[in-house]
């Protein structure tokens, strides 16, 4: 079975932000009012920004400062503390490790978004809107899973949603693989900003195949899980600088 | 063998004890869920390679169009420079293409009533056609000026071929705002007037000079690949060091951040030099062999050469006191800088840190030169010499007396007479137009000085004395709500277009085409110019004997290996691999090392001793020097040396130094500015969004009393702004960072009104030898 | 057993069901005046999106949160203490457990309002039951409210039985067809047959017996909520039992309050409802006291000596950050509710001559600490001086002791007003509690930057608009039904006289 699987490597990361706009671009999350983004309600799947300093407080003075930027999908638990707190099973984990969200069963109680340590989902406040042609741009791919529009299909308002390793590229790959008649390989897909990534800093892949890049990754000595001791066994790796 | 209870064991017996035996199928069900999913997409799609021109990188990209719009951008992955990466700002690109506040169609301003009217495109070709005409007719092409911004590939020598054509001299980049002191310096040592393309991939390790390699350099991708290849793609990890007065990104990432005075990376790189040479660690075939200057040397009398000049002037111990950089570590970077070679030192290809006087050219010098000490010119892991395309040949230029007339003239900018040394001063035009200058028509293409040139105010008032300005922007930007025509180009995705291939050494062409049929009335300008001079007749007309602008492009690019269809196809051609030049050879002669100089010989010696410099400031006087912001005098003053920076505004009134940073998220380019995503991003680092922002030390800002968000004024002895400060503790306790391209009045509501533009109260006078712009020459004041 | 009602009862606590009087009228137009506003801006709410709140990412949860778990507290109490009295046969709960049984349905209600109104998708309630997920604790808490709020509904409506067939026999000629009918309807048939009565007493008892679990399920599971999640702040196992004792200290409090409420609307329950009420249950309310101030120690001791990377953070910020004012608020609250509370039995009936219990002293002290209190809020220039400020300090605590030691006689004489004081300030402060249980954890995510939460005229609205809801279903529901249990008061009286005898 496959097990999806990131990995970022922190060293090649250049904290240019492109992993969130592919991926904002991708999957059809607007960008909000300038008052709504300093509200902290701006959504981006996957951010970019500095560990707070309560976070990382090691960052010094000046002149020995040393500020550590991150970039952060879904983790992708095997342990979601967001699924666990679910009462509607809008949030669920497939068979092969991706955390989805239905945008048509969620109730918008923010649970999952109270109990994830990691704060990779996100809430719609108002209905997402494009200013005037802007909408032109919006990605037509309709994924439905279990007769469910998912992943880039527009949110309606009062719902939660979230990175899904863009688990609609998943599934063009492999209709594509059943239009030319052969099986489908998991080097076929990556996630946009797994595509996008300027520094080259994202792998992805199939942790259950022992050769595939991640699972090499994996056993590197700087391989680390973000908040490990939350107990929420994330799938997303990181490896860390020096 | 005693097994214990693992967690997940513990979850499991937890399952079971909690629930029967259907909970525990639901649990199953639930948590790995088969998914039975259905994918719908457009119905028609297709994929199109082009070239992005949101920076100055040119990034190669494959956008997504279905059903007719183009939805998503990805990089190209035949592209050497981005190798199918895209930062934010190209993946934003579908917001600059479906901007709501796009210009639709050409208009006309009244200029009494600044009223505007939709006009036809035949008209706007008439009016222009016209007014050339009549300034040909009356003996004065020169009087028609056309100022481009980072205009690259084959529109740069068409727009140079058309202004040649009219007989105008008056071609003026925007270079003199950016990349023009790093490219002096490097003509003045190397010989080539070029920035040096690094090889990061094989260096070991690199000092950079306020170059963010990862940000806003002059080719932000570019750096990004090498120095993550650097880091991490290969077996041996190499070691980058940051000199730079504010912790950009690239700093943070580095391995070293170290903080400098401002102004005083001259001083650093000499005294470097200093410990390099007294340790004997030069690559003394090198400099015995292929530089000029090292030793002490005679040629009408005694000459001090570059080894003397640095051992008499730069100890560590003297350089400690002007860079604030204790003496070990200065000895320290020396000795891993030769020890640890490749090495490569790098400059600033954009950002303005040089521009702050002629001084800035002198640390361009010694920066580029500390390459020539451990032999890093033109060698693996060091300095690679940017080559280009061969492109065709324009056919030759009609004879015309008119024009060769026009052409004989001074250029307008000073470029070549007021300022000697200068190429291109593109802020200086609203000098000369307001101190007399007659210019009857002006074009803005891909320009918006009005807003990014250091006192862009002064364009305002230009404008109004010049009776015909052209704007080709595609948004109403502030210049653009000046000009008296406004000609709307397309977006980059839209029209016809090739990039150069920069930053590798090797020569690449990279194209763009139309991903989807222009959404308004709009023209790309080659296609506009080529019916002007159809309409315009004579010679002109006889210039340009090409029916479209893709045919300009079929023709230039028709050499260069790949034909028109493949170029289409794959968006990009190159000849991959560097190879370098053999120290002495022809090769080496003709393209590596002095050819390029005007004055001096082209012999293939690197410069340590500027023999070019010494051409213009040769025999000038202590006080003539002193005019033009040199100490020294002669031979030292030939020689990089350090040079305190000419601050504009005295040290107890205003403490700070103003620092313009470009970022990586809104760019140079100002309509970027009104693309709401990158509006959203742009201060990440500082969690700031859709706003300006002061960067300050937090024990400089305590001094003053000031906390986080506190509102503050900057004023400078040229204005004042009023913003928000962040306290940022990875920042020289006296500058101040103000990031650019905010604070627009134009281009478009996402852009306008918000936050501050620092330009506006920074020094607008050019530097007297070069017309550089001076960006880093101002102090300022900050209060509550 | 046989029905006894004299005219005097009657007239006293069914005639007024039938007076639909100005001051009637008065209250509802008040009412509704505080209520319209919050739901105008909830509407809008329901349009435009829950952005309208101060609610952002990292603080996902705010006042409509911290309202449902008040809500659910003060309805807690009710039942179970009716409950726990019926069971002990305690014979003072008689005239109360009308009141408090129907303050649980009236708490329910608003507070399955309060996640109605929180829900970004109210639309999609049903999904619960349609798709729920067992393993869910919102699930757990939706099945428990709903459970309590049935049975308590049950429990309130088995108490009434006797007593709306008293209406439907005794109501007037004038009162409305309508309400004859109705009363008859929901009267079953009671004839008041020993059968009947020995049926009903038994399904009480079994009521009883089931509603102290449910009950107290109800709170643990919203302790759940939060405890079971990974956040700082909330992963404690002492959380169960800190909400139910919060909820049952809050519950007793707006019991007195609605208790006197109603004795002020109707005079005349003054004679039913007596100070021994007062005396008993103000017992209780000092030993839940106690019990809430040992495990707020607990929560707070334990955290802040054990200096977690995580916890530590949401703990300072109420001890010394932002959420100072509130947490020493509800210290200070509570501390002074105890006072009123203890203080007065310690002090004799008689007159004493000891001045430090005089009001006058009480008075003078209370206007010297204020003085003193305003000069240490000012920061005045006096204060530089070394030494001045910790003296001032001192004087302040002294003070303030005999500010609180001169008002205990006047306390002494005035049992029910000071309780009832004593009840808004443990109201106040336990819904300040619950906001200082939420949100600080909100407010200090892991990797998101420290933030703030200030809740919008919207929030602010809506919650004064649903405590107005919860007076207003009190107001309609005693103008249908009696405010004291007439049959049990006349049962008890009825025990009284046989023990008597």
């Amino acid at each position: 079975m496959t097990d999806w699987c990131m990995v970022i490597d922190l060293e090649k990361c250049v904290a240019c932000q492109g992993c969130s706009i592919a991926c904002r671009f991708e999957n059809n999350t607007p960008a909000v009012s300038p008052q709504e983004s300093k509200n902290g309600r701006a959504i981006r799947w996957n951010d970019v920004f500095p560990l707070p300093l309560h976070f990382a407080p090691d960052q010094g003075e000046y002149p020995n400062v040393k500020t550590h930027y991150i970039t952060r999908p879904c983790m992708h638990c095997k342990n979601a503390p967001c699924v666990k707190v679910c009462p509607v099973q809008a949030t669920f984990t497939d068979e092969e490790g991706i955390v989805h969200q239905n945008y048509n069963r969620c109730i918008g109680c923010r649970f999952c978004t109270v109990a994830c340590p990691y704060g990779v989902r996100y809430f719609n406040w108002f209905k997402p809107e494009w200013e005037e042609t802007l909408a032109e741009y919006r990605n037509p791919d309709q994924l439905s899973v279990n007769g469910s529009l998912e992943g880039p299909a527009v949110r309606p308002t009062g719902v939660v949603e979230k990175c899904t390793y863009c688990v609609h590229r998943l599934a063009k790959a492999r209709e594509q693989a059943k239009v030319e008649g052969r099986d489908f390989r998991p080097d076929e897909y990556v996630p946009a900003c797994v595509q996008t990534c300027t520094g080259k800093a994202r792998f992805f892949g199939d942790l259950d195949d022992p050769d595939s890049t991640v699972s090499q990754l994996s056993k590197s000595l700087r391989a680390i899980h973000l908040l490990e001791d939350s107990g929420a066994h994330p799938k997303t790796l990181y490896l860390a600088e020096g | 063998m005693a097994k214990t209870l693992s967690r997940r064991d513990f979850l499991k017996v937890g399952g079971v004890a909690a629930g029967s035996a259907t909970a525990l199928a639901a649990l199953k069900n639930v948590m790995s869920a088969k998914a039975s999913t259905e994918i719908k997409t457009a119905a028609e799609e297709k994929i199109v390679a082009s070239t992005c021109h949101l920076c100055s990188a040119g990034c190669g990209i494959l956008v997504r169009v279905a059903d007719g719009k183009a939805v998503k951008l990805e990089g190209n992955p035949m592209h050497p420079v981005n190798q199918g990466s895209l930062c934010p700002k190209g993946q934003a690109a579908p917001e600059l293409l479906y901007n709501p506040d796009r210009l639709i169609g050409p208009m006309k301003r009244d200029r009494a009533s600044g009223k505007l009217t939709q006009i036809q495109w035949a008209e706007a070709v008439q009016l222009v056609a016209e007014k050339l005409n009549t300034l040909r007719d009356a003996g004065h092409p020169e009087q028609s000026v056309l100022m481009h911004g980072d205009t690259r590939g084959q529109m740069r020598s068409f727009l140079a071929r058309f202004m040649e054509a009219v007989g105008s001299p008056n071609i003026v980049s925007h270079e003199s705002l950016n990349v023009a002191a790093a490219k002096l310096g490097t003509y003045l040592t190397q010989g080539i007037y070029g920035l040096p393309a690094y090889d990061l991939e094989n260096a070991n390790y690199v000092i950079s000079f306020g170059a963010n390699l990862l940000e806003a350099g002059s080719n932000p991708q570019r750096t990004i690949s090498g120095y993550t290849y650097l880091r991490r793609g290969r077996a041996t990890r190499g070691k980058v060091v940051v000199i730079d007065p504010r912790q950009s990104i690239t700093a943070s990432k580095a391995d070293e951040w170290i903080p400098i005075k401002p102004g005083t990376d001259a001083a650093l790189a000499l005294g470097m030099a200093n410990v390099i040479i007294k340790s004997g660690l030069v690559d003394a075939d090198f400099v015995k062999n292929y530089c000029f200057g090292f030793d002490n040397f005679t040629s009408n009398g005694d000459h001090k050469g570059f080894r003397d000049f640095v051992l008499d002037n730069y100890d560590p111990a003297k350089v400690e006191q002007i860079t604030g950089i204790p003496a070990t570590t200065i000895a320290r970077l020396a000795g891993e800088f030769a020890g640890n070679g490749p090495a490569v030192a790098m400059l600033p290809g954009k950002g303005g840190l040089l521009n702050g006087g002629f001084s800035g050219v002198y640390t361009a010098m010694a920066v580029h030169m500390l390459n020539a000490l451990v032999g890093s010119i033109e060698s693996k892991g060091g300095v690679m010499t940017q080559h280009y395309m061969p492109c065709a040949d324009y056919p030759k230029l009609p004879s015309d007396p008119i024009a060769t007339a026009g052409l004989k003239t001074n250029r307008l900018d000073g470029a070549g007479s007021k300022f000697p040394l200068g190429r291109n001063s593109y802020q200086s035009i609203a000098d000369q137009i307001l101190e007399g200058a007659s210019v009857e028509a002006l074009f803005l293409y891909d320009a918006n000085p009005a807003f990014e040139t250091p006192g862009g105010k002064r364009f305002s008032e230009a404008f109004k004395k010049v009776p015909f300005v052209v704007s080709f922007s595609s948004f109403m930007d502030e210049s653009a709500e000046l000009a008296d025509l406004i000609l709307p180009e397309p977006t980059f995705l839209e029209r016809w277009g090739d990039d150069h291939i920069e930053g590798l050494g090797y020569p690449g062409i990279s194209i763009y085409q139309p991903v989807i049929e222009p959404l308004y009335d709009t023209m790309n300008t080659g296609d506009f110019f080529l019916k002007v001079a159809e309409s315009m007749g004579g010679t002109v007309a006889k210039a340009f004997a090409w029916k479209s602008y893709e045919e300009v492009l079929q023709f230039r690019l028709k050499d260069i290996g790949a034909d028109w269809e493949l170029l289409k196809e794959l968006g990009v051609w190159f000849n991959p691999g560097y190879r370098f030049a053999k120290r002495g050879s022809q090769h080496w002669i003709d393209n590596i090392v002095g050819s390029e100089r005007m004055n001096a010989p082209r012999d293939g010696y690197f410069d340590l001793y500027s023999r070019e410099l010494n051409c213009f400031l040769g025999g000038m006087k202590k006080d003539e020097l002193a005019k033009l912001g040199i100490s020294q005098t002669g031979d030292n003053a030939n020689m990089p040396h350090y040079e305190p920076t000419a601050f504009v505004g005295n040290e107890k009134k205003y403490p700070f130094m103003l620092n313009v940073v470009t970022l990586m998220s809104l760019g140079p380019r100002s309509d970027a500015a009104n693309m709401p995503t990158l509006q959203e991003i742009s201060g990440m680092t500082v969690r700031e969004t859709w706003d300006s922002w002061l960067e300050m030390n937090p024990q400089s800002a305590a001094k003053l009393g000031l906390v986080e968000n506190d509102q503050v004024k900057i004023e400078s002895p040229f204005g004042r702004i009023s913003t928000k400060v962040k306290l940022v503790a990875g920042l020289h306790p006296n500058v101040v960072n103000l990031p650019f391209n905010q604070g627009h009045t134009a281009v478009g509501r996402f852009a306008k009104g918000r936050g501050v533009n620092g330009l506006e109260i920074l020094n607008p006078a050019s530097e007297p030898l070069t017309g550089l712009a001076s960006f880093t020459n101002t102090r300022v004041k900050v209060s509550k | 057993m046989q029905q006894t009602l004299n005219l005097h009862d009657r007239e006293e606590l069914i005639a007024p069901l039938y007076q639909f009087d100005r001051k009637f009228w008065t209250t509802l137009a008040v009412l509704i005046v505080i209520i319209a506003p919050g739901m105008l801006l909830y509407a809008r709410q329901l349009v435009v999106g829950l952005g309208v709140t101060d609610l952002n990412r990292p603080v996902f949860w705010g006042a409509y949160l911290v309202n449902f778990i008040f809500l659910i507290g003060i309805a807690m109490a009710g039942t179970v203490i009716s409950a726990v009295l019926q069971l002990l046969k305690v014979n003072w709960r008689r005239p109360i457990t009308r009141i408090a049984e129907s303050l649980t349905v009236f708490g329910l209600m608003t507070a399955g309002l309060q996640i109605i109104m929180d829900m970004g998708r109210p639309d999609r309630l049903v999904f619960t039951l349609l798709y729920g997920r067992l393993q869910a604790p919102l699930l757990w808490d939706i099945a428990s409210l709903t459970l309590y709020l049935l049975t308590a509904i049950f429990a309130l409506y088995l108490q009434l039985i006797p007593d709306i067939a008293l209406l439907r026999d005794t109501s007037p000629a004038s009162a409305p067809l309508w309400r004859k009918k109705l009363y008859t309807i929901l009267s079953l048939g009671w004839t008041g047959a020993k059968e009947q009565w020995r049926r009903l007493e038994k399904a009480i008892t079994v009521v009883s017996v089931f509603i102290i679990p449910i009950g107290i399920s109800l709170h643990t599971v919203t302790s759940w909520l939060f405890s079971t999640t990974v956040q700082p702040g909330w992963k404690s196992t002492i959380l169960g039992p800190y909400f139910v004792v919060g909820a049952i200290f809050s519950g007793i409090g707006l019991l007195f309050i609605a208790t006197t409420f109603a004795r002020q609307y109707n005079k005349h329950l003054k004679e039913y409802i007596t100070e021994t009420f007062y005396t008993n249950l103000g017992w209780i309310f000092i030993v839940m006291s106690a019990v809430w101030f040992y495990f707020t120690l607990n929560e707070t001791l334990v955290v802040v000596t054990e200096q977690e990377t995580l916890e530590f953070p949401v703990m300072a910020s109420k001890l010394f950050g932002e959420f100072a004012p509130a947490f020493w608020g509800m210290i200070i609250l509570m501390i002074a509710a105890t006072w009123i509370l203890v203080a007065p039995k310690f002090v004799s009936d008689k007159p004493t001559p000891n001045p430090l219990f005089q009001s006058a002293t009480g008075l003078v002290a209370t206007a010297i600490s204020i003085v003193i209190f305003f000069l240490l809020w000012l920061r005045l220039p006096v204060l530089a001086a070394p030494g001045i400020q910790s003296i001032l300090i001192i004087a302040f605590v002294v003070f303030l002791i005999l500010a609180l030691l001169g008002v205990t006689k006047w306390m002494k004489t005035r049992l029910i007003t000071s309780t009832v004081i004593a009840s808004a300030f443990v109201l106040f402060g336990m819904w300040l509690e619950r906001w200082n249980i939420l949100l600080p954890t909100l407010t200090h995510a892991r990797l998101i930057p420290y933030t703030t939460y200030n809740p919008t005229i919207t929030e602010i609205a809506v919650t004064i608009s649903t405590f107005g809801i919860l007076t207003l279903m009190f107001v309609v529901f005693y103008k249908f039904f009696p405010s004291i249990s007439i049959w049990e008061v006349e049962e008890g009286r009825a025990l009284e006289s046989d023990s008597t005898h």
